[in-house]
């Protein structure tokens, strides 16, 4: 509708505000039903909202019936300022700010203004809050970066230790001599059918192996020989405890002899080897 | 060298207990191998690099428990077991391969 065109039709014009008298009715006639039925949130009624929703949408049903165009829902303006008055200054003039009152102006405004509401959302806050954004991450980048060179402070020096000695082989042959040369008998199967044997009964014997807190001294290839260095002689220790216990029982050989390996303690740290088998007393 | 998991050698006699005769060898600390295992372990179906080190590592074992038994003038290893131990390690991947039996000389 051209308003502001000088020459306006007169016709026109009262037809316009015929619309916008019935819309604005309307808004005030829903604004009083929620009043009186008291649909409202935390004090906050419901008619704030729908008054002006109402107000704009029967003026446009109405100016698009009647003139054929929109005339801009400007009912829907005037409830706003009507039922805001109303609300917040003349009925309750105590009503401080807080976030419902913050969030019920900014619905009220969007259902007045849409088109500028929408904008101040969407371009000015968005385009605030996509700064503010940006700047803080720029200060986290900057406070990481920050971090890290602490980092390499701490960590600077602790290579200098670093042992480069070659770790020597375990003594296979030796350990094998060793073994072997207890006059005890070491069988892995579980029958001796070649010599009479007497059964004295299950024996076990555990060694333990601490973590090495060498071992990350040495780089991940040596310490995975010493490693290994350490498990043969725990079982080489652990056979010999086992060869003990069979001997102080009157036997001198284990039948069905098995060992296993498993980590225990909290996170695993430690190794649990433990030998296990049936005593006897070969004759 | 005869290699066996029971307790006697068929139609063979026994003619003396050398001894028990072991081996082990360990697996682990390779963060590539790690890396690409556990690729595969994503997308599925056989790590078979990780097997080819696991076949390594029991040949390790198994050899070093021959040659003790060889030196124990042995001439054959019954009971023979075998075990896989997870030691934790680099993605819990550290593996001990242990091989162990009775050294026997047969007639």
């Amino acid at each position: 509708m051209e308003i502001r065109n000088k020459k306006i039709d007169r016709k026109r014009l009262r037809r316009a505000i015929f619309c916008i008298g019935i819309g604005t009715a309307v808004g005030l006639l829903v604004y009083g039903i929620f009043l009186y039925f008291k649909i409202d949130i935390f004090g906050w009624n419901l008619g704030l909202i729908f008054a002006p929703l109402a107000a704009g949408y029967v003026e446009t049903i109405l100016a698009n019936r009647i003139i054929g165009e929109d005339i801009g829902a400007i009912s829907a303006f005037i409830l706003f300022i009507d039922t805001t008055f109303y609300s917040f200054i003349l009925k309750n003039p105590t009503l401080g700010f807080n976030l419902i009152t913050a969030g019920a102006i900014i619905v009220i405004l969007q259902a007045a203004f849409p088109t500028l509401i929408n904008y101040i959302l969407l371009v000015v806050v968005g385009g605030i809050l996509s700064i503010f954004v940006n700047t803080f991450k720029e200060y986290w980048a900057k406070l990481k970066l920050f971090m890290k060179k602490q980092q390499y402070v701490k960590w600077d020096g602790p290579d200098a230790e670093l042992n480069t000695d070659p770790i020597p082989d375990y003594d296979e042959t030796g350990s094998n001599e060793k073994i072997n040369s207890l006059n005890f008998f070491f069988i892995t199967s579980s029958d001796m059918k070649t010599r009479n044997h007497d059964i004295i009964g299950i024996y076990q014997s555990e060694v333990i192996l601490e973590k090495d807190k060498d071992l990350i001294k040495l780089g991940p290839q040596k310490a995975e020989i010493k490693r290994l260095n350490n498990i043969k002689a725990g079982k080489d220790e652990c056979l010999i405890k086992l060869s003990k216990q069979i001997k102080e029982n009157g036997g001198n050989g284990v039948l069905d002899l098995s060992m296993t390996y498993n980590l225990i303690g909290v996170g695993g740290d430690n190794i649990q080897i433990t030998a296990r088998g049936m005593g006897i007393n070969i004759k | 060298m005869i290699l066996t998991s029971s307790n006697t050698l068929e139609n063979k006699k026994i003619l003396e207990y050398k001894g028990l005769v072991t081996g082990e060898s360990l697996i682990g600390a390779n963060i590539y191998k790690d890396l690409f295992s556990g690729v595969r372990d994503v997308v599925g179906g056989r790590t078979s690099r990780y097997e080819e080190e696991i076949k390594k590592a029991r040949d390790i074992s198994i050899n070093s428990m021959i040659e003790k038994a060889e030196s124990l003038n042995a001439n054959a290893i019954i009971g023979l077991k075998i075990s896989y131990d997870n030691l934790g390690g680099t993605m819990g991947n550290t593996i001990l391969v242990t091989a162990y039996g009775t050294a026997v000389k047969f007639e």
